[in-house]
This record gives structure tokens, C-alpha cells and sequence, in this order.
């Protein structure tokens, strides 16, 4: 194992989120306990089963996209200009702008999807090929009227490696640019695959982040025909319940959450003040999803990280609030942790944000640790049985040691565990 | 010292073939599997051809077949080429070794929209021909839930083919899917080699699979102008380097290698194909749609790639190159591999199996390291073909329409994606 190791910091921060859209406002909105899951708002819900999410409030791509790129919004969905915001943002945050490193040396690692095309996109094109009977296409009207009626870069405007590809021509970005896309893993991958990059002398800063735009009504008819989600839609703020007894699904939701990750050296060197160091990832699959798997990658991380479970102030768990979901996530932790360390979930006040959703939960810890302050899980009213862990509800406790575990998953035993550690005074 | 890597398994699902050997034989024959879309009727499409893979049994690789009905063509050709490739390197028992040291990086297609249910609950969903409008997303959602298949729907999210081919052939450690475009695989590769050598490691089945070879895949990229269009002669369509290329055809499949730490390979006594001795991975940085004019990103991952295994550029012996015969890439590689080699370039031989294959996309990249690895076996490198008219562009020794006998020590294989990642993969015969 390599564990002589370049340090890696995060020294910049960029988020839109259903509860906050900056550092300040998402750390006011986790003390506040706001609760970013209402119903659906951007289009009519009505003929789904679970009609909640959460969405990110004054999204203006118009206003927020730097204005020397404004004409290639065209060119993206929604779930690539909420990424592209973000690394903005990031950039800005850590202090970074267009010719102010050396562009070999500066690389990014995104989380992403292929996003779910926009319907006014293909609907004339469908109108122009439907059978008469409407039962389905007529492949040739397809052809001969349809495609014409396609906006000619419509494929571009939902490719997963958009936002990285936009992130490079914006900010002259010319090291390693990769697109991770194994779901709610995926930002977790990306950190992962950034942090090795930074240790192997590839670059010197990573832009590392994830993005998704799931509330959309072809994606959530979709969700809805095999995701577990929350029927609660009379009690959207307190729909989703991590390790609740009473927990029945959970919720969409979307942004972006981007860090800049850089060397621990060329931050010193440049006078960035870090916001937390991140120390190690590791990945794997539990293939039976009985929890012993994801024990064993996280015991991996912390073996990585040199530590032991005594030294962690909290696990950041993925708490999506799903039947089996959480029931497995908590074995897996109570495997290395038992009921001591307290877990937080943060995901129940904002949603599932897929592509976004490692590294936006992952940043709830690492603001608590620059604040030394973890605020609780909110929804968890009844423990369970079948997930032996000790959720931390109540009132925010102080941070009280110096290491962060984040866990996330997806539901066919995809893992990671990510050690984090307070930024040094 | 560092952990040296090796290749000790392979395998491919092409339109060349379904197996390493039948898809090198047909490349050194300079055959083409390029012909009439039979999967949906495209006659009215801007491009009426691709390269498909045919005769496709999944029942030949795994027992059960049925169990992946409602995976994608991307999961299921993935299974089938992982199950060569672990076959291949003795890996395939699940109880040989320690499978949690034994991981999974997938360069990785999409899962597609069921394009009847789509289109007629967009029509149902729209106002009436002649009245513009915006489709109804309320009555939409309400078609679509009772039209769509569930369980086919939740087999198309993007992280299922890697998960597969974990659970199936009990894979347990480092899980990675990326998605660059025309790139992947070979990133895929490329940080797999990374993964074992840090440590994270011992084992990693690397590759990709794609297909893009549906209704929406064709019209977006003809909305592109980005294939080829000549539809009266399809064979001849995919001419890289040729003055008169139009487009690049598509293409489908997967390639899957096993990348081995060397000493862990030794100690079983696994075949070793070659040691990967070379990496680079750059971003051009320049437009979405466009590779940087003078292959500015391009030359640096062949520059990096050089450095990272300790190479002159003398020391390629062949190139394969991205080569997809549009117009834009085949002249900027060209630039690029001339910023690499100087006066040298002239001497290299390239070729590029997309001539024959069409592209591959996300899958190209894996494909094509497998096939340079045999050139590198077998001494005989493939041709490119339909190279009928030179063009000044592009001006280097493409190996035209018939194959080479050639000795040589390290090859370089080149993968560029659409939005500018650019990859550069370096194989080496082995010597310990």
C-alpha cells in the first residue's frame, strides 16, 4: 500500500442546493434545519406516486453562468448548467481564475449522468412520426420529418462528460478530465480517482464534483417504476426518515456540490486557507449487501488513512431511507463502529442527489468540522432494531475528534468510504 | 519501486467477432463488418449503415442467460467480453484468489430510452399537429408510468454494467465506471493501471462496452454531422485519413482486458500478453465539438504517456491511432503524433482499426489496445483501409489496405473523446 503520500486539501467549495446555493447559506440552513424536500414544483406532479423532491430555489442559469460562456447554455440541460454553476463557484471560492495556475497542472474529476432529454426537444419530431393509430413510430416519417425537427446539438446537451468538458474551456483546464458515473458512488469515485491523481504527480489542483437534475418527468417516471420512494406527499418535509422504524423510501433531489482539491503544499504555497484534508477512499462491492462488505471498505479507508474507528468524531452515512438500503448501510457501520460513534445523515433534509450526492453530504461534514459543530439527522423520530447504530438527533454536539467517515452505496452493493480530517489550525 | 502491470486475459465482442482470435484474423485481412442497420429500419435516416455485432448469444458466455433480459446491449456484451478475458487469464473461479483484491473499471455507454414508448407518449403528450406548443409533461408522466417496464428501466442506470460483471464474477474489490465519450475505455485502462499500481490492487478487469446503435443514438450524431453519409457505399465509408473521409461509422461492442500486478501474475503462473507501461490522460480544453486545431491536448497525452514508461519516442514501433475519418480528427492526430516525433513520425507505421470496425465509442478504445497488443504478439500489423486518395493533412505511413509484418518492442494506442479528453496508452512485450 502506498502510504508515503502527497496531503490534499479542499480549498474551495461551490454547492447549489435545495436547502442553500453557497458555503454560508447551505451551514445556516443545516444549523436552521431547513427542510429542502417540498413538493415538486417545476412541473406538474400529479400523476406520480411520490410527488416530492427537492429542488434548488433561484436557479438562474442566465445570471450565474460566467457571461463570456452564456451562449453555449443552449447547448445544456439542466443538469449540466447546475455543474458547470458549481465549478464556478468553486473556482471563485478557492481564490482561482483562468490563467492564474498552470493549466497541465490543474485537472478535474466529475460525477455526472447522462441526462434525460428535455420533452419539447423531441416532441415535434414525435408529432411528425406518430402512426396514425398512435401506436408508435413510423420509422420512416422518423427519418424524413422527424430528425430535422431536432435541435442539431441536442445530443451534447446531455452527455455526462459535459460539465467537465465546459469546466475546461472555461477555466483552460488541460490536465486529466474523466467522468465517473456509478450513480450515488460516483462522487465518491471521483475524490477518490482525484486524490490518486494528486498523488501521483499529475496535477497540483482538482476540480472534483457531481451534478444531476433528477427532477425532471422523464427521469421520475422513471424512478418511480423501481425506486423506493416516499409516498408521504402530504409530509414532504418529513417524508424521508433514515434508520427510522417508520421509514418507507426516499426522494429525489438535485444540484451540484464541487470542491477544489488541491495539494497540500501548493495551497500553503499560494495562501489558501483550507477547509478540510481529505486522507483517503476506497471502493469496492458488497456482493451479498450484508453489510460485511461495506465493513471491510471501510476498514480499508481507515487502514489507508492510518487510523482507528476511536479517532472519528462521526460517520456522514448516505441515509437514503430506504427499507433495505439503510438497514444495510447500518450493518456496515455498526460492523466497525458498533453504536458508539454517532452517525449523521444529512440527506433526509435535501433528497437524493444521485451524481451530486457523495460530495453534497460529504460537504455538510466538512463544514461541521471547520464550524466544530455537527448538527443532528433530521427524521429520525424511532430507532430500529434492524439498524443498530447510533443516528445523532437533537441538538448540534461539538466536533469532538479530528476524522470524518462518509459512507455511500448503491443498491446493487457498489461502495465507498471516504476519511476526512479537520483542516490544521 | 514501482508495481509493474501486466495483460493476462482478453477478450472482445465485435462486429468482427465474438472472440480475440476471429477479430485479429479479420483485422489482418483488412475485412469490414460495415453494412445496412439491420436493428431498426433506418432507410430514411441521414445515415443508413453501421457496424454491428451479429449473431450475439449471451448464452455462450454465462449460464442463464434470461436472468439479464432487461440489461442493455452495453451490459450484456460487457459480460460476454469479461468472461473471455477472466476465462482467458484463469481468473473465472470464483474461488481462485482473493477476490476482494480483484476490482472492476468500466469505461462505460448509457442505457437507452425504449424509443416506441417514448415517441408515442411524447405525440400523446403534445398539442395537436399544427398548434405549437409545449408537450404536457402532467399527461406524460402519466403514459409513460404505465408504459415503461420497470425493471428494464432500472437496468439502464449507468452504474448497472460495472455492478454486473462485480456480482457476476465475484469482483469485489476497486468499483469505477467513467463515461468520456470516444475515450473511456482506454481511461478506464489507464487509471485501472493506476489503481494496481498504488496498492489499491492486484487484479482489475478493464475495458468498456457500448452501443449506440438505436433510433436516438443515429439521429443525434446525424444531427451532428458527425457520421458519414455514404449511404451507396457503405463498406468504403470509414477511410481514415483519406482525403475523401466523411464521418466516422458507428459501431458497437466491448473489449475487456485483465490487468495484473506482474508479480501476482508470476506466482500463478498466468500468460502475460504485455506490460502496460504507459499512461497519459489530458483535456484539450478548447471546444465542446472540436478537438484543439494543432492537437494541442492530444500531444501532451502521447508526450505523458512516453514519460510515464520511460520511452523515447524512437522507441514506438507502432501506432494505433484514434483514426475515426472524420475530418477534423484525422488531421489534428496527424499534427499531433508529428509534434511527438518529429522527423521520426514519418517511419512509424499507424493504422487504424476503425477502418474495418467503425467506432466503437466507448467501447473503441479497449477494443483497439487489444488489437495492438497481438500486432505486438503476432508481429503483423493491420492495415488501414479504404485508404484510396492521400491527403496533405495528413501525410504519415497509414499502413494502407493490406497488413505488415513488423517487429517491434512498444506500441502506442490513441483514444480522443468528444468534449476533449484525450488518452494515450503505451503496451510493451514483455520481459521480466
Amino acid at each position: 500500500m502506498a502510504t508515503v503520500s502527497r496531503r490534499a486539501v479542499i480549498t474551495g467549495f461551490g454547492v447549489l442546493s435545495p436547502i442553500g446555493n453557497a458555503p454560508d447559506a447551505l451551514w445556516s440552513a443545516l444549523l436552521a434545519g431547513t427542510r429542502g424536500v417540498r413538493r415538486i414544483t417545476l412541473f406538474d406532479p400529479s400523476h406520480l406516486p411520490s410527488q416530492i423532491a427537492g429542488e434548488v430555489a433561484d436557479f438562474q442559469p442566465r445570471q450565474m453562468i460566467e457571461k463570456s460562456y452564456r451562449r453555449t447554455l443552449n447547448a445544456m440541460a439542466r443538469t449540466v448548467s447546475l455543474g458547470v454553476v458549481g465549478c464556478q463557484w468553486a473556482m471563485a471560492d478557492a481564490g482561482l481564475s483562468r490563467g492564474s495556475f498552470a493549466p497541465t497542472r490543474c485537472g478535474i474529476e466529475f460525477a455526472s449522468v447522462m441526462g434525460a432529454t428535455e420533452l419539447d426537444d423531441l416532441g415535434p419530431a414525435a408529432v411528425r412520426a406518430i402512426r396514425p393509430d398512435r401506436s408508435g413510430p413510423d420509422m420512416r416519417a422518423w427519418g424524413e420529418q422527424g430528425i430535422p425537427e431536432i435541435p442539431p446539438l441536442w445530443m451534447l446537451k446531455y452527455l455526462p462528460n459535459m460539465p467537465a468538458c465546459h469546466a475546461t474551456i472555461l477555466y483552460d483546464i488541460q490536465g486529466p478530465s474523466n467522468t465517473q458515473i456509478l450513480g450515488d458512488v460516483a462522487g465518491a469515485s471521483a475524490l477518490e480517482e482525484a486524490l490518486r491523481i494528486l498523488r501521483r504527480q499529475t496535477a497540483d489542483i482538482m476540480l472534483v464534483g457531481g451534478s444531476e437534475a433528477k427532477v425532471h418527468p422523464l427521469s421520475l417516471s422513471r424512478f418511480n417504476l423501481f425506486a423506493e420512494f416516499s409516498r408521504r406527499n402530504d409530509d414532504p418535509g418529513g417524508a424521508i426518515r433514515p434508520f427510522d422504524r417508520e421509514r418507507d423510501g426516499t426522494a429525489p433531489g438535485e444540484g451540484a456540490a464541487v470542491f477544489v482539491l488541491e495539494a497540500l503544499e501548493h495551497a500553503r504555497q499560494r495562501g489558501a486557507t483550507p477547509y478540510a484534508e481529505v486522507v483517503a477512499v476506497a471502493t469496492g462491492v458488497d456482493r451479498s449487501l450484508s453489510g460485511q462488505g461495506l465493513a471491510r471498505i471501510i476498514r480499508q479507508a481507515l487502514a489507508l488513512a492510518g487510523i482507528t474507528p476511536d479517532e472519528v468524531d462521526h460517520v456522514n452515512a448516505h441515509g437514503l431511507g430506504t427499507r433495505s438500503g439503510d438497514r444495510f448501510e447500518a450493518r456496515g457501520i455498526a460492523e466497525v463502529f458498533g453504536s458508539r460513534t454517532p452517525v449523521f445523515a444529512p440527506l433526509s433534509r435535501f433528497g437524493n442527489l444521485g451524481a451530486a450526492s457523495a460530495l453534497l453530504e460529504l460537504a455538510c461534514s466538512v463544514l461541521a468540522l471547520r464550524q466544530g459543530l455537527l448538527p443532528p439527522t433530521l427524521n429520525h423520530l424511532q430507532p430500529d432494531p434492524e439498524c443498530p447504530i447510533h443516528v445523532h438527533v437533537g441538538e448540534p454536539r461539538p466536533i469532538r475528534r479530528p476524522y470524518v467517515v462518509k459512507t455511500t452505496y448503491t443498491d446493487l452493493g457498489q461502495c465507498a468510504a471516504i476519511v476526512i480530517r479537520r483542516a490544521e489550525a | 519501486m514501482r508495481r509493474r502491470v501486466v495483460v493476462t486475459g482478453m477478450g472482445v465482442i465485435t462486429p468482427l467477432g465474438h472472440s480475440v482470435t476471429e477479430l485479429f484474423a479479420a483485422q489482418v485481412e483488412g475485412r469490414t463488418a460495415v453494412g445496412p442497420i439491420t436493428r431498426f429500419d433506418a432507410r430514411t435516416f441521414p445515415t443508413t449503415f453501421a457496424s454491428e455485432v451479429k449473431g450475439f448469444d449471451l448464452g455462450r458466455f454465462v449460464r442463464e442467460p434470461q436472468r439479464f433480459r432487461n440489461c442493455g446491449l452495453n451490459t450484456q456484451f460487457a459480460l460476454a467480453a469479461a468472461k473471455q478475458a477472466l476465462e482467458d487469464a484463469g481468473l473465472l473461479d470464483p474461488a481462485r484468489g482473493d477476490r476482494s483484491r480483484m476490482g472492476v473499471y468500466l469505461g462505460s455507454g448509457e442505457g437507452s430510452d425504449e424509443f416506441p414508448v417514448l415517441v408515442r407518449a411524447l405525440a400523446y403528450a403534445s398539442p395537436p399537429p399544427g398548434t405549437p406548443g409545449p408537450v404536457d409533461p402532467a399527461r406524460f408522466t402519466q403514459v409513460m408510468l404505465q408504459w415503461m417496464n420497470g425493471p428494464r428501466e432500472s437496468e439502464q442506470e449507468m452504474y448497472t454494467p460495472a455492478a454486473r460483471l462485480a456480482l457476476e464474477f465475484a469482483l469485489e474489490g476497486p468499483n469505477l465506471a467513467c463515461q468520456t465519450a470516444c475515450a473511456a475505455s482506454s481511461q478506464a485502462i489507464g487509471e485501472a493501471l493506476d489503481l494496481i499500481r498504488c496498492g489499491a490492487a492486484d487484479v482489475m478487469l478493464a475495458g468498456g462496452s457500448h452501443s449506440m446503435i438505436h433510433p436516438l443514438g443515429v439521429t443525434g450524431f446525424n444531427r451532428l454531422t458527425a457520421l458519414s453519409q455514404r449511404n451507396d457505399s457503405p463498406q468504403t465509408a470509414s477511410r481514415p485519413f483519406d482525403r475523401d473521409r466523411d464521418g466516422f461509422v458507428l459501431g458497437e461492442g466491448a473489449g475487456m482486458l485483465v490487468l495484473e500486478e506482474l508479480e501476482h501474475a508470476k506466482a500463478r503462473g498466468a500468460p502475460i500478453y504485455a506490460e502496460l507501461t504507459g499512461y497519459g490522460s489530458t483535456a484539450d480544453a478548447f471546444r465542446m465539438t472540436d478537438p484543439h486545431p494543432e492537437g494541442r491536448g492530444a500531444s501532451q497525452a502521447m508526450a505523458d504517456a512516453l514519460a510515464d514508461a520511460g520511452l523515447q519516442p524512437a522507441d514506438i514501433g507502432y501506432i494505433n491511432a484514434h483514426g475515426t475519418s472524420t475530418q477534423a480528427n484525422d488531421a489534428t492526430e496527424t499534427a499531433a503524433i508529428k509534434t511527438v516525433f518529429g522527423e521520426y513520425a514519418y517511419r512509424i507505421p499507424i493504422s487504424s482499426s476503425k477502418s474495418m470496425l467503425g467506432h466503437l465509442i466507448a467501447a473503441a478504445g479497449a477494443v483497439e489496445l487489444i488489437i495492438t497488443i497481438m500486432a505486438l504478439r503476432q508481429g503483423v500489423i493491420p492495415p488501414t483501409i479504404n485508404y484510396q486518395t492521400p491527403d496533405p493533412l495528413c501525410d504519415l505511413d497509414y499502413v494502407p489496405n493490406t497488413a505488415r509484418q513488423a517487429r517491434f518492442h512498444h506500441a502506442l494506442s490513441n483514444s480522443f473523446g468528444f468534449g476533449g479528453q484525450n488518452i494515450a496508452l503505451i503496451v510493451s512485450r514483455f520481459s521480466s
